[in-house]
């Protein structure tokens, strides 16, 4: 099974747009979401990441992304809850724990923690979408008359990730299916494992990319790409969301404060700069008729002829899911 | 030379001299004393036992070795009259493209595009001639659909074609193939290999390609050099081959040939066309019809492994996708079982299923007691000693059931790789049998690939004792009275018409044939064995049965 964070070919703007381009959009947006803690402004730079990310039609990604984001938000307002006994509204005195010392949960150091909880989600979604919409070749290349032999390992490493998954995948059927009578792997000789059969890989993998030239001194001026007709709004958009959080800042959008008590301020500022973050999001949206998504659903994608083949069929899997749980809950 | 002459084809497409070469630390040579040569725009198969030097030396053509790889080399290799010694494989692309077995690593970008367009933006090229490179080779590799999808859902076949496309858009004017069908079903695998005859013929590129599967390329290769220990043991046209073959080692035999050879025709056959031609030429164009008998079904019992109206479902990325449709399968206790289908018609998925790795969405399996060897037997193998593998009696039973128990302070990596699959085999039985009684079912998943023909004979006696139940000769247990149902998935059609009594093909997640052996092997193009194809008749697949049904001794 794929990452959900693995990168698809689509041909979306933000997808089509040179990797310059779509690292300023989205660092913007996490720029922001380090620079700025008021809250309003935070769910606006994770709504602009998600919104970016469904509109680039990377729903897989920005599903996972706001679970891992959300779920590392929740951990940071318990963590910030128990270890922080700052604030002046105390909702619970939890007595004395062993570390911690004395804890008082209050409601400015749950509020603490969801801010750089939020901090987090933002970043983590944008970096979801990231990985999903920007062709990692094309980083790679792009860095490798730069930085050759960086780019030359991150190149291997890149494609030892998903076949050392594979590689772990097979051993863990293989550990399950040995008998009952073999001795059991245990985690420490399935490690060894998968790590000899990862360094066999690389060198396969390396042998490819010698193959591939990947040895030969890099070229330069002529392996310059076409910009992308979308570059510009990219870049403008990354433009506009840095220089309004900048000038933000100094105009009082940032107004938030926790200790000792919560003053959150929503002034015209505040409301201006988040609007404009979340506006930011809409930046992948594509002007022209509905593109063709070269992998997912295009006409010879696996994919569409699934579903031609079920629309045939007349019954698609869930359908069949539904039938076995009314046959299980008649059992 | 000039880059025009090299172009033009001048000089030979790969020059080999006195070429001797032995890997770090390797007590042995690999390669010993070979000197061959091919001319441009020539298609050469490379034959061989395991072991014998066939990979080594395409590596040796392409700059891997000694470049990549070390070790001690003596000799000359000369590619489009560049000196393979001196200059790097990077260079050597230009000339020389390869193809190794598995097309799992052999690709390095995250879409084909990028893919088949690296070795070109690598040497520096302008993007509009890149553009029209990939365009170019895509179009010839019938590929271009695939242009746009990520390599990671891409499947074995389509990988293999686009680590072609990647070898092959530099233009160069040898092409190195190692057993690149091992992993093909047999529709892909005869695609790929008249897919590489219109490249010869088209684009005058030089083939030089190491295939176990003879059958599948003799007919199209010019020539065939033949590996022995290391040294060209043979170098000469494919008919001249299957006489050398004949007398010499007859493992490298094709099965057209052995029909023949059993049947006392001359000369040997290089490909079906050429039987058939034969066989008219001799007057025998129309043997005598045997007819197909129906095979009953011998065993009443109750079946080890039943399925019925199986639904299997698997998220293979974006979207799940129903693998199995619907499977009615009853499998008996000591029926041996090819189950054959094209790549993705659901043959690994069903006895994963069976062996509890998958969960139907609907339907349902239920099995005596199953073990399941899949692929790689290597995954099973996380020791240093094979009796910490399998310890206790339990284990000792497992060892002695295949054949290994005096391999038990053996390091399973010294073991050779039919004896590693049989330790793997081990592994999976121990605890699972009834005193030395096997499970109800044996599952194979593939174990063929890159095997030579003395390893399959050796598999498909293993799998005849299981089925049956009985020791190996040296040993004296054997007093089962229940045999094991060894069912195997394969896309080796001659491997099946040697172990299997029953086929059962599948098609898209469906069962599309389920018969006896020699029907299902006899009755279709594709699925069906040389001999079949030679003959055309029904129920002769070996040859064995073809050189009976030639002789008229059958019916």
């Amino acid at each position: 099974m794929r990452s959900p964070f693995a990168y698809v070919p689509r041909r979306g703007p933000l997808q089509l747009a040179s990797p310059g381009a779509a690292v300023a959009y989205l660092g913007a947006i996490v720029a922001v979401a380090f620079l700025y803690s008021n809250p309003l402004v935070l769910v606006a730079a994770g709504a602009a990441a998600t919104l970016a990310g469904l509109l680039a039609g990377a729903r897989r990604a920005v599903r996972a992304g706001l679970r891992l984001g959300l779920s590392l938000a929740l951990l940071m307002v318990v963590v910030n809850a128990l270890v922080t006994s700052r604030g002046e509204t105390v909702l619970a005195r939890l007595g004395d724990w062993p570390l911690l010392g004395r804890v008082d949960v209050t409601l400015e150091a749950i509020v603490a923690g969801l801010s750089y909880g939020l901090v987090a989600a933002a970043s983590i979604v944008a970096f979801a979408v990231y990985s999903a919409c920007v062709d990692p070749d094309r980083v790679l290349r792009a860095l490798r008359p730069l930085a050759g032999r960086s780019a030359l390992t991150a190149t291997l490493v890149s494609r030892l990730v998903p076949v050392a998954a594979a590689d772990a995948g097979r051993l863990r059927d293989a550990a399950a299916l040995r008998g009952p009578g073999a001795a059991a792997v245990g985690k420490g000789p399935l490690a060894r494992r998968l790590l000899a059969g990862s360094l066999d890989r690389a060198v396969d993998v390396a042998a490819t990319l010698e193959l591939r030239g990947y040895s030969l001194d890099a070229p330069r001026a002529r392996n310059r790409r076409a910009r992308s007709r979308y570059d510009r709004r990219f870049y403008a958009v990354a433009a506009l969301v840095l220089v309004t959080a900048i000038a933000g800042k100094f105009l009082g959008a940032d107004d938030f404060q926790t200790y000792p008590s919560i003053e959150i301020g929503l002034g015209p500022a505040t409301i201006t700069m988040a609007a404009v973050v979340l506006l930011s999001g809409l930046a992948p949206l594509s002007h022209g008729p509905k593109s063709r998504t070269a992998n997912a659903d295009g006409p010879n994608s696996p994919t569409w002829r699934d579903k031609s083949a079920r629309r045939q069929r007349g019954g698609d899997g869930s359908a069949r899911r539904r039938v076995r749980r009314r046959e299980v809950a008649r059992v | 030379m000039s880059e025009l002459a090299i172009r033009r084809g001048a000089a030979p497409a790969l020059a080999v001299e006195g070429l001797s070469y032995s890997y770090p630390h390797a007590s042995t040579r690999a390669l010993e004393d070979v000197s061959l040569e091919v001319a441009p725009g020539e298609f050469v198969l490379l034959a061989g036992r395991s072991a014998s030097g066939k990979s080594t030396l395409l590596k040796a053509a392409c700059g891997l070795v000694p470049h990549f790889h070390g070790g001690e080399i003596e000799g000359e290799v000369r590619v489009a009259d560049l000196d393979a010694l001196a200059t790097g494989p990077g260079e050597l692309a230009a000339a020389v493209g390869y193809l190794a077995q598995d097309p799992e690593t052999q690709v390095v970008s995250t879409t084909v595009a990028a893919e088949i367009e690296l070795p070109l933006e690598m040497r520096g090229d302008a993007p509009t001639d890149r553009a029209r490179a990939v365009e170019e080779v895509a179009l010839a590799l019938a590929i271009p659909h695939l242009l746009d999808r990520a390599t990671d859902t891409l499947s074995g076949g389509e990988l293999q074609r686009v680590a072609l496309a990647a070898a092959l858009v530099t233009r160069p004017r040898l092409i190195l193939l190692d057993e690149p069908t091992s992993q093909l079903d047999p529709v892909a695998g005869d695609e790929l290999i008249w897919l590489l005859r219109r490249l010869n013929e088209e684009w005058g590129v030089a083939v030089l390609l190491a295939e176990h599967r003879l059958e599948r390329c003799l007919a199209a290769a010019d020539r065939v050099v033949a590996m022995e220990a290391g040294a060209v043991g043979f170098d000469g046209v494919p008919a001249d081959f299957l006489e050398w073959s004949h007398r010499n080692d007859p493992a490298l035999s094709t099965p057209a040939a052995r029909l023949f050879s059993l049947a006392g025709l001359t000369p040997l056959p290089v490909g079906v066309r050429d039987a058939r031609q034969t066989l008219r030429g001799t007057g025998v164009a129309h043997p005598p019809h045997i007819a197909s008998r129906r095979v009953r079904d011998p065993r009443p019992q109750a079946p080890v492994l039943e399925s019925k109206g199986l639904w299997v479902e698997l998220d293979q990325g974006e979207e799940a996708k129903d693998v199995l449709r619907g499977i009615d399968l009853q499998l008996r206790p000591g029926e041996r079982v090819a189950l054959m289908g094209r790549n993705g018609a659901g043959k690994s998925t069903f006895l994963r299923t069976a062996a509890g790795l998958h969960q139907p969405v609907a339907g349902k399996i239920a099995v005596d007691s199953i073990a399941l060897l899949t692929q790689n037997p290597g995954d099973y193998l996380v020791r240093e000693r094979v009796g910490d593998e399998l310890p206790g009696e339990q284990g000792l039973g497992a060892l002695r059931t295949v054949g290994l128990e005096h391999a038990i302070d053996v390091d399973p990596r010294d073991l050779s790789g039919g004896e590693r699959q049989r330790l793997a085999l081990a592994i999976t039985l121990a605890g699972r049998m009834e005193g030395e009684q096997p499970p109800g079912v044996v599952a194979l998943d593939e174990p063929t690939r890159g095997m030579d023909r003395a390893r399959k004979d050796n598999l498909v006696a293993l799998i005849e004792r299981l089925a049956a139940s009985v020791a190996f000769p040296h040993q004296e247990y054997g007093k089962a009275t229940r045999g094991t149902a060894v069912v195997v998935a394969t896309h080796d059609v001659e491997f099946a018409s040697e172990f299997a009594e029953r086929v059962v093909l599948l098609g898209d997640g469906v069962v599309i044939a389920d018969g006896p052996m020699a029907e299902i092997l006899s009755g279709g193009w594709y699925f069906a064995t040389e001999v079949a194809r030679v003959l055309d008749l029904p129920g002769v697949v070996t040859p064995e049965q073809g050189a009976a049904a030639l002789k008229g001794e059958a019916g």
